[in-house]
């Protein structure tokens, strides 16, 4: 019996075909995994099943039956639970609140939650998982948000579990502990979707597997009867490159002489932000022709190491030399031009001037440049027009021209834009966090390319990245932050995800 | 301890007028919206409460057509900022300006022609209890103040231990959780904006009706603004506000005090007190200070 | 035909109100044909009318100004208001203070037209620290600076020694003849002084650096911080320079209209400079060569209002409330179109 089936599904978002036609089943209590790279449609039509997003056209069919679902609250009654990417929890609220939110039976003036506790206790022993209860969400780890997340769904008596991108933020045992609790939950009859871009996920935690590419199905195939390279071909298929079992360009990293002394040195580097994990007595040294990875979980002071670099005000003691330069009495402006430069976290929120036109995105962080100016402060907008026209065709950003507003473009072109901008000038040093989040695996490749191009340069790289497969692609060193603080560096030929993990997750002191 | 007691009459009477609009902004934003249109509702509520209860001759009636006035502009602000996609800030601003246009017209067009402008009939009161000085103060009032006492408690208690409380502050904090677990977030709003509108707009109503007797334009003075300034520094809770109310209605009836007993003061200086003392209280409790982390910022699913 | 799809919700909303107006007047028992050629075309009709409503198109240019400028920033300065009364009331006593001793006006008129701005920016600023410093919104804060604006001006207009004597409508003595403006004929000077700032704050946003950080900063002001622009100092800069413009259009009132302050100065069409201007802004969205076009439209629809009311007893009220409207129905449509 099928659990869930979708026919013709169809999805357009403006002008951009997300699902085409797609048909998709899933057998009762089976683990059916989803697998596409970034952008392939995985996550829409999911949104779709659990009515966050309106199918344009298309029908879904629930045991058997056919189903209108238009709200979450449609899909929740016919028992589908869905834990997304980022979580969906309120962080004011604690892990007991958020787990009985939208549970109308508690009464309507009363909030009967005693009785409810209870329960809930019962479901998260059944699976393993222990959860504080009466702790604020924003206070948790999101390993254990994502526990709650589940809990959540299993109280609200989901039969059919949706995980988005389960693992991207577990850290060493938590994964073991996730797939347990999958296995558990499977004996219970439950039907779980597992929807991953990693093709070893696949083999470790499920019995069929979809795969999506451009909003197209691909193909079905029984995991025990498939291979990796089956994979593989279907999900890029027509692309000539190999790939890694987690679905990452192979990269080879050449043999290339470091330079005698570090580009960027970092000594006894602390910093006292409010509401950030801030940096305690940092100790680092990039080379140039070297990239160095940074592994942690996220919120251990990734943010503001990044940050800290291209801005000196965030120093709260210690020192940054660039090239055996202090930077200490310098601005971010005087720093950008000196041959650093970086891409921040979400290259969106953080880096883009969403309804400015391309060119204006490009001359941020650019603006005080001499070459774009006459005088101090009159802009020379030709100029900056045809360099960054130039930019547009190095990086082969897909666009008609540099004038329209960088947010039409697509995901994709978009972030490469922002990535562009930090090689307008020639740079010593890169310091990149999560250049490669969400792209699709040719952009990923493209960037990965421009990281080892710097190395083979002799240029350094600082490379932060919270997905460990990432970072172990084109890392020469990895070292783990934890705490705001270094905690061990791995040199390349130690690198094993098991250890780094322990070190990330503070299981190792 | 005669001028005493009457100080505190005053207080208590004034209260209702910043904790009936304080409220109503507290409970729009629990919800995420940030609803600064409340002096135009006021004043529009004021004008409507007023009119309706002269030519009805019935005060009931005067101040319900008020609190319908305030829900009419909570919806329309909810409606603007939800179907229409506008800025809660530029639909608050642009009610404000067509709230206070609304009621000088109407009042313009219904009353202009007579110069006799009549008193709107006397408001409810109940008495408590015997004389004692001070505390009598408190319960011995016009209902609107008891009704003030009794919405303040509902709404702390709704707020904080009922089910529906927990559903509208989790749409205040993130309606995409609320969303993702089957709460309707856009009823929630609507209906938050418009029970709160409607307080709103009985505070309006409470200024001609019960304070002064008639409507005269401009009739807010500024006061639905304060509201919001009260809100903010409230934390968006409805015991604070309540606090937030008293301070201000003290300050109101000390400037009218000291005017009346004619201290060198120019009045002028004692009419800017509310406002400066507003920006003084921000400033002083800016670390504090919590809101709704969706509050003023839309939703949307795709 | 970008122009064509980007001209249609201006068209919608302004169609749909102006049907509102011919509906409401129609209802009320007047012609609505009278009232629309009142309203439209009586503005246009004689020197007379054109120089009332230039006079009217000064104030409001630069009270769009105070309110558009901060608004890049998505600070909402509805203080234009308070900063307009405040810029008056320091050029009344700066002004009165020359009163026995002549000087050129050569140098006073300058002199305190730069006082009007520079206090009205001062003023500004008190809500731009605030924000800055304790992280009160510009919206409460400069609302609140309003009323004390009012009051201040007020006191200066019923105290000696600047208060007029034997007048019971509170205002100043008339300000010494070399603290005027100079005139032509009905017009005052005001009218070089605010074509050159348009001029000006058109090349300020968009050929300089200053302009591209303040556009940058509304875009998105997370990305601006970290690429090295200072926002703080940005946002206390175009708090001041609003503040300046609404500042200046006081001192412009009082040195070249009414020669004095008198309260109310600063009222208009029934509602003040301030109001009008920010409804003016939000209908523009910032585009510099159109502010000045629309704000000169809108100029003549007030004037335009106020022979309505003279003419045809239609209460002015009636084109501020329409004006609210056609701001929201703009700002609606706009968003809609997007889509």
């Amino acid at each position: 019996m099928k659990a869930v089936e979708l026919r013709g599904i169809s999805k357009r978002f403006g002008d951009v075909v997300a699902l085409d036609n797609v048909d998709f089943s899933v057998e009762v209590g089976e683990v059916h995994g989803l697998l596409g790279e970034n952008g392939a449609g995985k996550t829409t039509l999911m949104n779709i099943l659990y009515g966050l997003y309106k199918p344009d056209s298309g029908k879904i069919f629930i045991m058997g039956e056919e189903v209108k679902i238009s709200s979450p609250l449609d899909s929740i009654k016919l028992g589908i639970g869905m834990i997304h990417q980022i979580s969906t929890l309120v962080p004011e609220f604690t892990v007991i609140e958020n787990i009985v939110l939208g549970d109308k039976s508690l009464g309507t003036f009363k909030f009967d939650v005693k009785l409810a506790r209870k329960k809930v206790k019962e479901l998260a022993d059944s699976i393993g998982f222990e959860l504080p209860f009466d702790k604020k969400v924003k206070e948790l780890p999101p390993g254990v948000k994502q526990k709650t997340e589940i809990v959540r769904a299993l109280y609200r008596e989901a039969k059919i579990l949706i995980l988005d991108e389960p693992t991207a933020y577990l850290v060493g045992d938590e994964f073991d502990q996730l797939l347990k609790a999958i296995n558990i939950l499977k004996e219970k009859g439950v039907t779980i979707i597992f929807i991953t871009h990693k093709i070893r996920e696949v083999f470790q935690a499920c019995d069929r597997v979809t795969v999506l590419k451009g909003g197209r199905v691909q193909g079905s195939l029984d995991v025990r009867k498939a291979s990796e390279d089956e994979l593989v071909s279907l999900m890029f298929e027509g692309q000539k490159i190999e790939v890694t079992d987690s679905a990452l360009p192979k990269m080879v990293l050449e043999d290339v002489e470091k330079t005698k002394s570090p580009i960027l040195k970092m000594i006894n580097v602390s910093t006292n932000v409010p509401n950030l994990k801030n940096l305690k007595n940092v100790n680092l040294e990039v080379y140039g022709g070297e990239i160095l990875g940074i592994a942690g979980i996220s919120g251990h002071g990734q943010k503001l190491l990044t940050e800290v670099v291209v801005n000196p005000n965030l120093l709260h003691s210690g020192d940054i030399l660039i090239n055996g330069e202090s930077t200490k009495e310098k601005s971010t402006v005087d720093i950008l031009k000196s041959g650093v430069f970086f891409t921040p976290e979400d290259r969106v929120l953080e880096g883009s001037l969403p309804t400015a036109s391309i060119y204006k995105n490009i001359f941020l962080g650019h603006h005080r440049e001499e070459r774009f100016l006459k005088g101090k402060s009159v802009v020379v907008w030709r100029k900056v027009r045809s360099v960054s026209r130039e930019l547009i065709k190095l990086f082969k950003v897909k666009t008609p021209n540099e004038v329209i507003e960088i947010r039409k473009l697509s995901g994709g072109n978009m972030q490469k834009v922002i990535f562009a901008r930090a090689f307008l000038n020639p740079i010593d040093l890169l310091v990149t966090h999560n250049p490669t989040a969400g792209l699709d695996m040719a952009s990923v490749k493209f960037v990965f390319e421009k990281l080892l191009e710097m190395r083979k340069s002799r240029k350094a790289v600082l490379y932060i990245n919270e997905d460990l497969d990432e970072l172990m692609a084109v890392s020469d060193r990895i070292a783990v932050i934890r705490n705001g603080q270094i905690v061990k560096v791995f040199q390349r030929e130690e690198f094993n995800k098991r250890e780094i993990g322990k070190y990330m997750a503070g299981v190792v002191e | 301890m005669n001028a005493l007691d009457e100080i505190v009459r005053s207080i208590v009477t004034y209260m209702p007028i910043y904790t009936l609009s304080g409220l109503g902004i507290v409970i729009g934003g629990r919800a995420g919206i940030f609803n600064i249109s409340g002096e135009g509702a006021m004043m529009a509520a004021a004008s409507a409460g007023y009119l309706s209860a002269v030519f009805m001759g019935n005060w009931y009636v005067g101040f319900l057509i008020s609190m319908v006035m305030g829900a009419l502009f909570g919806l329309l602000l909810e409606f603007l900022h939800e179907e229409m996609k506008v800025n809660q800030f530029i639909a608050g601003i642009a009610l404000v300006i067509f709230g206070t246009g609304l009621s000088d017209f109407i009042y313009k067009l219904v009353v202009g022609i007579k110069f006799y402008i009549p008193d709107a009939p006397p408001t409810p009161e109940i008495r408590i209890m015997p004389d004692i000085p001070i505390l009598s103060a408190f319960f011995n009032q016009n209902i609107v103040v008891y009704f003030t006492y009794i919405s303040v408690i509902v709404a702390y208690y709704i707020m904080y231990k009922t089910r529906i409380g927990i559903e509208h502050r989790a749409v205040g904090e993130d309606p995409r959780a609320a969303d993702v677990v089957g709460i309707n977030v856009k009823l929630v709003r609507y209906l938050a904006t418009i029970i709160g509108s409607a307080f709103i707009g009985a505070a309006g109503g409470y200024l001609p009706l019960v304070i002064t007797g008639t409507y005269t334009p401009g009739i807010a003075s500024g006061r639905g603004f304060i509201a919001v300034g009260i809100a903010i520094f409230a934390s968006w809770r409805p015991e604070r506000t309540f606090l937030g109310a008293i301070l201000f209605a003290t300050i109101e009836a000390i400037a009218l005090q000291m005017q009346v007993s004619e201290i060198g003061v120019p009045y002028q200086f004692l009419l800017m007190l509310p406002f400066i003392s507003l920006l003084l209280v921000m400033a002083l409790f800016k670390g504090k200070i919590e809101h709704p982390s969706s509050l003023g910022k839309p939703y949307s699913r795709e | 035909m970008m122009f064509w799809e980007k001209s249609k919700p201006y068209i919608w909303a302004i169609g749909i109100s102006f049907l509102a107006i011919g509906v409401l007047v129609w209802i009320l028992g007047y012609s609505p044909l009278e009232a629309f050629k009142t309203l439209l075309f009586k503005p246009f009709s004689s020197k007379f009318q054109l120089t009332a409503t230039t006079l009217k198109f000064i104030p409001l240019l630069l009270s769009t100004y105070a309110f558009s400028i901060p608004f890049i920033l998505k600070n909402f300065n509805i203080g234009a208001s308070g900063q307009m009364l405040v810029g008056g009331t320091v050029v009344a006593i700066v002004g009165l203070s020359f009163e026995s001793h002549p000087i050129s006006p050569w140098i006073l008129v300058p002199l305190l037209l730069l006082v009007a701005a520079v206090s009205g920016g001062l003023f500004a600023l008190i809500a731009g620290y605030l924000k800055v410093k304790f992280g009160v919104d510009v919206v409460i804060s400069t609302i609140m600076l309003n009323f004390v604006g009012f009051y201040l001006a007020s006191f200066v207009a019923t105290t000696p020694p600047w208060k007029a004597p034997l007048t019971g409508h509170p205002m100043t003595k008339e300000l010494p003849k070399w603290a005027l403006l100079p005139t032509m004929g009905d017009l005052h000077i005001g009218i070089f002084i605010v074509i050159g700032i348009a001029v000006l704050v058109h090349y300020v946003m968009t050929k300089t650096v200053f302009g591209y950080e303040v556009e940058a900063i509304g875009h998105n002001p997370r990305a601006s911080e970290i690429h090295g622009i200072h926002i703080d100092r940005i946002v206390l800069m175009t708090l001041f320079i609003g503040g300046a413009m609404a500042g200046l259009a006081g001192g412009i009132e009082v040195m070249g209209v009414h020669k004095r302050l008198l309260e109310g100065f600063n009222i208009t069409s029934g509602a003040d400079f301030g109001t009008f201007g920010s409804l003016t802004a939000l209908m523009v969205e910032g585009n510099t060569i159109a502010i000045p076009i629309v704000a000169y439209l809108v100029a003549a629809l007030l004037n335009g209002a106020d022979s309505m009311q003279r003419t045809m007893m239609l209460p002015v009220e009636l084109v501020f409330l329409i004006q609210a409207a056609m701001v929201l129905l703009i700002v609606s449509f706009r968003g809609k179109f997007k889509e």
